[in-house]
């Protein structure tokens, strides 16, 4: 591939990368992939993006007028590499053919889905004794049945809290779990938490639909360790929440 | 074409065909199955879901560390001149892998803008010794990482032993390649893009300059983003296939823990900048040593820095990088194991 040839291809490319970029990111679906936390750093690496693009642009305009004014044919002893483009079309293949959806229980097989979670440090459960309980999110919950020595004094509490339904046969069958995903990084780290709803209607909600439970916390035993359930006085269906995950 | 390293006359690299092939058959199937009617493959099309959002997560969380990498490497072509370097870092073995594994305190750069970045210094004189040291060493003894760690686990020990064994590991890798007089030997030779690359950069504006330095930033993006695309693509197809919870279940014992979390730093391949934050999860699960090893070696070697560094290196240096690391982290995670278990 000559090489101006090349220039435009790849400046294109960077334009159509920062672009479905700047498209996630004014969507706020960037959480869908990355931690929150990190979603600053691929906002300027879309910006910086854009610069490279313009850049590379004002060169293939400069590079024609050199070449119109000097006659200037030696460019063909240069011949970059077009794989290097192919591969650059993967990602926005992927990110564009495929629909974006979050993580959800169908990744429960290979990410592991845990009712105890060894996940977090204990020294941010400290803060979660102040909370209000009925701010607490399913990763708290499940951070406090961890980490407190007695959990009597959190029984009776009210709970509310946001997630997606799943199944399994360890729960009986006025049960469900409301689970969330708890991402430290990407995608790539993801595992999911739960806690178990009780309701005589727990039958009503489909697997993978996002639910608001309120309710009072009890225990019960789940694979020799106390796990929270909530009794729970309603269930709401709700939307996929904007940040479908949980960060520690 | 133009080979920087001196090298017996060679034909041009012929195109890695099937590497080409098997990604475009992937993304084909990607899209033959978008047009099945979801119920058919209901299964199959959660699997390509669950490949698509990890790939995505590794892809676009990698993004802006490597555009500062290659930024990097694109200013200190156009501002570094070679005999600054050479005066600048000794040709002693023993000082240059330990002034190379500091030297990520300057390059503040994780384990995918390390590689260009590397390979741009050793363009530019650096000893040997130095540049392996700072390949290993600059993805955790720089201060962003530092903090995160830090952020993490608090100034304690974890982050003092992690920075420790780094530096051990990194210094005792950069002294084994002291032995090698012949670059090429080591670096395979470099195919340069533009006329960007092969100009003197000494009389030029400071405007000219940052124009060549983001000329180079995107020509190393494409180059080395083609690596990192492929070790993502190659991450998220393991980790849509093989359960995590059969990589935990093999053991907890003082051996095999290490084993474990050292396999789940390659199959991770997340960035060193974030990774602290993830250890930090098997922390209860695992025991110190475990996690130490993880923190150790996951910044060094992970399946994306493997096509990475194979890019940059000959096969035998590629495997000096990673199975001197591996024994390393590995005995020392077992010893504390042993010591504090």
């Amino acid at each position: 591939m000559p090489q101006r040839l090349y220039r435009s291809f790849q400046a294109l490319l960077l334009l159509a990368l920062c672009i479905y970029l700047a498209v996630k990111a004014a969507s706020g679906q960037l959480t869908f992939y990355i931690n929150l936390r990190f979603v600053p750093f691929t906002i300027a690496g879309t910006i910086f993006l854009a610069i490279l693009a313009q850049t590379l642009f004002t060169e293939i305009r400069r590079a024609r007028q050199l070449a119109l004014e000097y006659d200037d044919h030696d460019e063909h002893d240069h011949k970059p590499d077009s794989a290097n483009l192919w591969f650059m079309l993967i990602p926005l293949a992927i990110g564009i053919l495929i629909p974006t959806r979050a993580l959800d229980s169908s990744a429960f097989a290979t990410k592991g889905f845990n009712t105890t979670g060894p996940l977090v440090s204990s020294n941010s459960t400290a803060q979660l004794l102040g909370t209000e309980s009925l701010d607490r999110n399913v990763l708290d919950w499940i951070k406090i049945f961890n980490y407190e020595k007695d959990i009597t004094p959190y029984l009776g509490q009210q709970a509310s809290v946001i997630g997606f339904v799943y199944r399994d046969d360890q729960i009986s069958e006025n049960q469900f779990y409301v689970s969330r995903f708890v991402i430290a990084c990407c995608a790539a780290d993801g595992f999911a938490i739960a806690m178990v709803v009780d309701s005589p209607q727990a039958q009503t909600f489909e697997k993978d639909s996002w639910v608001l439970v309120k309710g009072m916390i009890s225990s019960m035993t789940l694979n020799d360790h106390p796990v929270p359930v909530i009794q729970a006085a309603s269930i709401q269906s709700v939307p996929v929440p904007e940040q479908p995950y949980l960060f520690p | 074409m133009v080979i920087i390293f001196p090298v017996e006359k060679t034909a041009p690299r012929p195109l890695p065909k099937t590497l080409i092939i098997t990604v475009l058959l992937v993304v084909l199937v990607l899209v033959a199955s978008s047009m099945i009617p979801l119920s058919v493959f209901s299964g199959l099309w959660d699997r390509v879901n669950i490949f698509a959002t990890v790939f995505l997560g590794i892809f676009v969380e990698a993004i802006p560390y490597l555009l500062l990498g290659t930024f990097a490497s694109g200013l200190v072509e156009v501002f570094v001149d070679q005999d600054q370097m050479s005066k600048l870092l000794s040709n002693r073995p023993v000082a240059a892998a330990v002034g190379g594994a500091f030297m990520g305190m300057i390059f503040p750069v994780c384990e995918c803008g390390v590689v260009p970045l590397t390979r741009r210094l050793f363009h530019k004189g650096l000893p040997l010794p130095a540049g392996i040291s700072f390949l290993l060493a600059a993805p955790v003894l720089n201060p962003i990482v530092i903090l995160s760690t830090a952020a993490a686990f608090g100034w304690k020990e974890m982050l003092f032993w992690r920075l420790g064994l780094t530096f051990v590991v990194a210094v005792s890798v950069g002294l084994v390649f002291s032995v090698e007089k012949d670059m090429g030997n080591v670096l395979r030779p470099v195919l340069t893009l533009s006329h960007e690359h092969e100009r003197d950069h000494a009389g030029d504006s400071i405007g000219e300059k940052i124009r060549g330095a983001l000329i180079i930033t995107a020509d190393e993006f494409f180059e080395m983003g083609r690596y990192l695309i492929a070790g993502a693509v190659l991450a998220a197809a393991l980790q849509t296939f093989i359960p995590q919870s059969a990589l935990l279940a093999i053991g907890t014992g003082p051996v095999l823990s290490v084993l474990v979390m050292l396999g789940l730093a390659v199959l991770l391949s997340i960035c060193s900048t974030v990774d602290a934050f993830v250890a930090l999860g098997f922390i209860g699960t695992f025991s110190f040593g475990s996690v130490l090893s993880f923190l150790v070696f996951g910044p060094m070697v992970d399946i994306k820095s493997i096509i990475m560094y194979s890019q940059v290196f000959q096969r035998r240096s590629v495997a000096y990088i990673v199975l001197i690391p591996f024994m390393m982290s590995l005995v020392a995670g077992i010893i504390f194991n042993y010591v504090s278990p």
